[in-house]
């Protein structure tokens, strides 16, 4: 079987693969005797942007991690570019998600001991990749994202729209094939948000499949293709929507 | 009052770690404090309780019954420096037969007519039978050697009654060998009465000589014929445990360092990861006094518990360990008296809580002086410019990226960081200064342990009755060689002769065979060669002044010799000298060896030889040689303290690590959210201590080093000895090159089990809490 071909550019290297690259069958997820996901399926094609809604609690947040490798199902499958999850041993996780995964956080997650630079540099080293290398990879993406003069800087001194650039930067650095956020913009002032979700678009107009969980809809509606609504643990609707001008 | 409580006893149940961490600190810390300050007190003066038990006498005095009635002593005795008197009791000197020295007692024994052993000077301890009640029975002052099966024995005093044993009592001041009614010690013919005072001041022997003076003042001038203090008995009764003060009172001092610090440490870093907490409470009303109150509360209950364990553990450990330590040929006598003091347990049960409280108090104060929002955001890893110029370093350096993440850590925390590197460098100091001693002490037990294996002694004793040897002297000597396993026979006689211009016995030693530097252990010059040479022990020739190189004249009755000090060897007895055998026969001619020391051939059976022995000749009793137990002592005791002081300061980076990884959840889980694997979360886990263990080794070692140097040649002083320059030269590139990796391992070993568990965090968990 051939390869699929694949776009490269600054931001990430995207495959051109036709089908789903996620696909989530039956998925439960039990918390003692709270049920958080109740059997969901879902089929999310590659280069897609869709978007996870629902009120507070409703499960969203547990199936995007569910995807990301950062917990497991009780029961059901989640397979991403055909590879079950929830079979993945604890370094297996952590090697799917340093390959696959990019996470955006909602309060950004940053280390406040490391410079900018080198939280995203971060990413690419614990995968082995020499500093200097990935503080290369790392200002790349500073400059495409537009935080270049930020790179020294420490979270701490930081606005929350550049923390989150920085997060989104993390996210990119080991090229990965689905971008998850969570509430990207929750922290966020409206300008700064505003600047966030521009960047999300650019990057699912190069070909990034993108996972959004939020209970905003504008950034929803601004951002993703397909719109997923949960409610207590169960997809209650889907929607496709119009690309915006 | 009850918020306080509620909220407190609800912080506890939250922080199930963090208070078992604090419960298990303490109680190990204060049990290591009980133990070390034990040792302290119990070390610093065996021979002084032992003594004050008995109202032992500072003076033991000897008058001439022929110049001064009993009733004149009673008289003078009554004197205003004297604290209390007993006395005059009939002491008699009787010479005791051959057959006698099985029962340990020397030829001419002091045997001392006193009606009871309670007297309101010298209580004696019978510790075995009774007391003598009439005529015809004796109390005998010995201890290790005699059994209760003795007692029921005679002693058949020459030309005098039969003696029954029927008792045997311990009198740490050895005032007589014996006791007998006053009415038997008047048929011994005493000719000294004697008195044992205790005076107000006993703090000098001229304070002594002045009240003893002020005693004898109206006496006739000749009716004062011996007397001692009890300074001289002190002083060789407490040598083994002189021996020992200086390692115990090292590591009293590192046991008291290590608990305290381990303490301050895990109670501050309670209280600092509390923080957010504390700004959480202050947000939702609580007073800033009831914020401290909480933090106190929260940490005094499992640090109270703890000590309070801790102070009952240390006992129940201090018991074996003391008899274990204090069980030395001199110090036996004194391990009954030795026992954790009362105020041990005080200082412990209420200082260890006192340390928490304040280590606490401090932060928690600092807390209180906070506003609620600062409170919560100094919560989080602080970011101090120095501890951020070293993690961009890092990040920059070839290193894993888990590794130089790692080394970063510690200075996140930098106070935090001291106190965990203090306690490291207490225990690779520890284990340092152990390992020092150990190898010393295990090099002094094994020198000339391979010289003979085997002692034959001449005589035996069966049925109460003395067997003397079928055979000769040179016959003997020819059939211990003969018998199978033996490889070398070397006789031994033991001579009492003085030294000329001195009123000192000296015990000459001579050997003759195959080698006659048998165990000895030369420390300076070299062995014997021809008449006339001696080699001396080390504590001889300081006691009398003299060096390698000087002569002495030698005297036995009617003969003397003039000798030459060849040789200095490790020998703390201060009366012994060695010569060969032909200087040894100048002065004793008729003299017959009392043992032969035979080394075996390889392979050859200790007990098959004895039992060969005794078939020979029943006349000879064969005795193995065993362990070292002063060496046995030492190496073990420093070995059990060496471990608990380790497995303290290993507690103490245990403590961090889990603090550290309460403090960084959410950068763990981040972490691990990028793809960090379970292994690389516990490397740069173990790396953040094994800097410290790294560091602590590099300044613990020297410092075990140096405390090695002070405490060693005190030992060796404190009996007398010099240790030859290969005892002491412990510090070899392999040895060191071990030492260096202690502290790591102390890091390492502490920091294992919270690594683990961080590695295991569930990322979702985390992320989701935060």
């Amino acid at each position: 079987m051939s390869a699929p071909p694949v776009r490269r550019s600054v931001l990430g290297m995207v495959t051109e693969e036709s089908g789903a690259v996620v696909r989530l069958d039956g998925v439960r997820k039990e918390y003692g005797e709270t049920t958080a996901l109740d059997g969901v399926s879902l089929r999310i094609g590659a280069g897609e942007a869709v978007a996870v809604m629902g009120p507070s609690g409703c499960g969203k947040s547990t199936l995007l991690n569910m995807i990301a490798g950062l917990d497991r199902p009780t029961a059901g499958t989640v397979e991403v570019h055909g590879e079950s999850v929830g079979e993945l041993s604890e370094k297996g996780l952590a090697l799917y998600r340093r390959r696959r995964i990019g996470m955006i956080f909602q309060f950004f997650n940053l280390i406040d001991d490391l410079s900018a630079l080198d939280n995203v540099a971060l990413a690419a080293q614990l995968t082995g990749t020499p500093a200097r290398q990935a503080r290369r990879r790392a200002l790349e993406l500073f400059d495409e994202l537009g935080i270049a003069d930020r790179r020294n800087a420490y979270p701490a001194v930081l606005s929350g729209g550049e923390r989150q650039r920085v997060a989104v930067a993390r996210a990119l650095m080991n090229r990965p094939a689905l971008l998850l956020a969570d509430e990207p913009t929750g922290a966020l002032d409206s300008r700064s948000g505003e600047q966030v979700m521009d960047l999300l678009i650019d990057l699912n107009q190069i070909g990034q499949t993108l996972i959004l969980v939020t209970h905003d809809e504008h950034l929803a509606r601004r951002c993703a293709g397909r719109i997923v609504e949960f409610a207590d643990g169960r997809v209650t609707g889907e929607h496709t929507l119009e690309p915006s001008a | 009052m009850r918020a306080v409580w509620r909220t407190a006893r609800a912080a506890v149940r939250r922080r199930r770690l963090q208070t078992v961490v604090i419960a298990l600190v303490t109680l190990t810390s204060t049990a290591a404090l009980v133990v070390a300050l034990g040792l302290v007190d119990a070390a610093s003066a065996p021979f002084d309780k032992a003594f004050g038990k008995q109202r032992g006498p500072h003076v033991v005095a000897a008058f001439d019954t022929g110049a001064v009635s009993d009733a004149e002593l009673r008289r003078a005795a009554r004197q205003p420096g004297v604290e209390a008197v007993a006395g005059p009791f009939a002491q008699a000197s009787v010479e005791l037969p051959q057959d006698s020295m099985n029962f340990g007692l020397g030829g001419e024994i002091t045997v001392v007519g006193r009606a009871e052993p309670d007297a309101p000077v010298d209580r004696l301890e019978v510790w075995s039978g009774r007391w003598v009640t009439g005529p015809g029975e004796v109390v005998l002052n010995r201890d290790a050697d005699w059994a209760p099966d003795d007692l029921g024995k005679t002693i058949q005093v020459p030309s005098g009654p039969t003696l029954t044993i029927v008792g045997f009592a311990f009198d740490l001041s050895r005032t007589a060998d014996a006791w007998v009614t006053p009415e038997q010690a008047e048929a011994l013919s005493p000719t000294t009465a004697q008195l044992l005072f205790r005076f107000a001041d006993a703090s000098s022997e001229e304070r002594l000589r002045d009240g003893l003076d002020a005693v004898t003042e109206e006496l006739p001038a000749d009716a004062l014929t011996a007397s001692w203090s009890y300074l001289t008995l002190k002083d060789r009764v407490s040598s083994s445990a002189r021996a020992y003060t200086p390692y115990l009172m090292a590591f009293g001092v590192l046991g008291i360092a290590v608990a305290v610090l381990i303490i301050a440490n895990v109670v501050s870093g309670a209280v600092i990861s509390g923080f957010r907490h504390i700004g959480v409470l202050k947000a939702l009303g609580f007073t800033p006094g009831q914020v401290v109150a909480v933090y106190l509360t929260m940490i005094s209950v499992p640090a109270f518990l703890g000590c309070a364990l801790g102070t009952a553990l240390g006992n129940l450990l201090a018991r074996p360990f003391f008899e274990f330590v204090f069980s030395g040929p001199d110090a036996g006598m004194l391990h009954g008296s030795v026992s954790i003091a009362a105020w041990v347990n005080l200082l412990a049960l209420l200082g260890m809580p006192a340390v928490c409280v304040l280590a606490a108090l401090a932060p928690a104060l600092r807390a209180h002086r906070m506003s609620a929002a600062r409170a919560i955001s100094a919560g989080s890893a602080p970011r101090a410019g120095r501890a951020l110029g070293i993690q961009r370093r890092l990040a920059g350096s070839g290193l894993p990226r888990a590794v130089s993440l790692g080394m970063g850590l510690p200075f996140a925390r930098p106070g935090r960081s001291v106190l965990t590197l203090a306690a490291v460098v207490l225990g690779a100091a520890t284990v340092t200064f152990a390992t020092g001693l150990a190898t010393t002490m295990d090099r002094f037990g094994n020198a000339g342990r391979d010289a003979y294996q085997v002692t034959v002694y001449v005589g035996n004793v069966k049925n109460g009755k003395e067997i003397r040897p079928k055979h000769g002297d040179h016959e003997l000597h020819a059939l211990l060689a003969e018998l199978p396993g033996a490889r070398e026979v070397t006789a031994r006689v033991d001579v009492d002769v003085r030294m000329a211009g001195s009123s000192h016995e000296v015990v000459l030693e001579g050997r003759r065979g195959d080698r006659p530097r048998l165990d000895s252990v030369l420390t300076e010059g070299r062995w014997t060669r021809a008449r006339g040479e001696i080699v001396a022990g080390s504590a001889f020739l300081r006691q009398n002044g003299l060096r390698v190189g000087d002569s002495l004249r030698l005297e036995r009755g009617e003969r003397s010799e003039r000798v030459h000090v060849v040789g200095e060897a490790m020998e703390s007895n201060a009366r012994l000298i060695i010569a060969d055998w032909p200087t040894l026969t100048a002065l004793a001619p008729d003299e017959e060896p009392i043992a032969y020391h035979v080394k075996l051939r390889d392979g050859a059976h200790q007990d098959a030889y004895a039992r060969a022995v005794r078939a020979a000749d029943p006349g000879v009793s064969p005795s193995l040689s065993g362990s070292n137990s002063v060496t046995q002592t030492v190496v073990g005791s420093a070995t059990a303290l060496t471990l608990m002081l380790a497995l303290v300061a290993a507690l103490g980076v245990f403590n961090t690590v889990v603090l550290n990884t309460r403090d960084r959840r959410r950068d763990l889980g981040m972490l691990k959210s990028i793809g960090m694997t379970p292994a690389q979360v516990t490397v740069m886990t173990v790396t953040s201590m094994a800097v410290l263990g790294a560091l602590g080794s590099l300044l613990g070692v020297p410092l075990g080093i140096v405390g090695y140097d002070l405490v060693v040649p005190r030992m060796a002083d404190a009996v007398d000895i010099t240790l030859p320059a290969y005892m002491t030269d412990v510090w070899q590139a392999p040895a060191l090159a071990g030492l260096a990796l202690v502290g790591i391992a102390i890091a390492v070993l502490g920091a294992l089990v919270p690594a683990r568990r961080a590695a295991r965090l569930t990322v979702a968990e985390v992320l989701h809490s935060e």
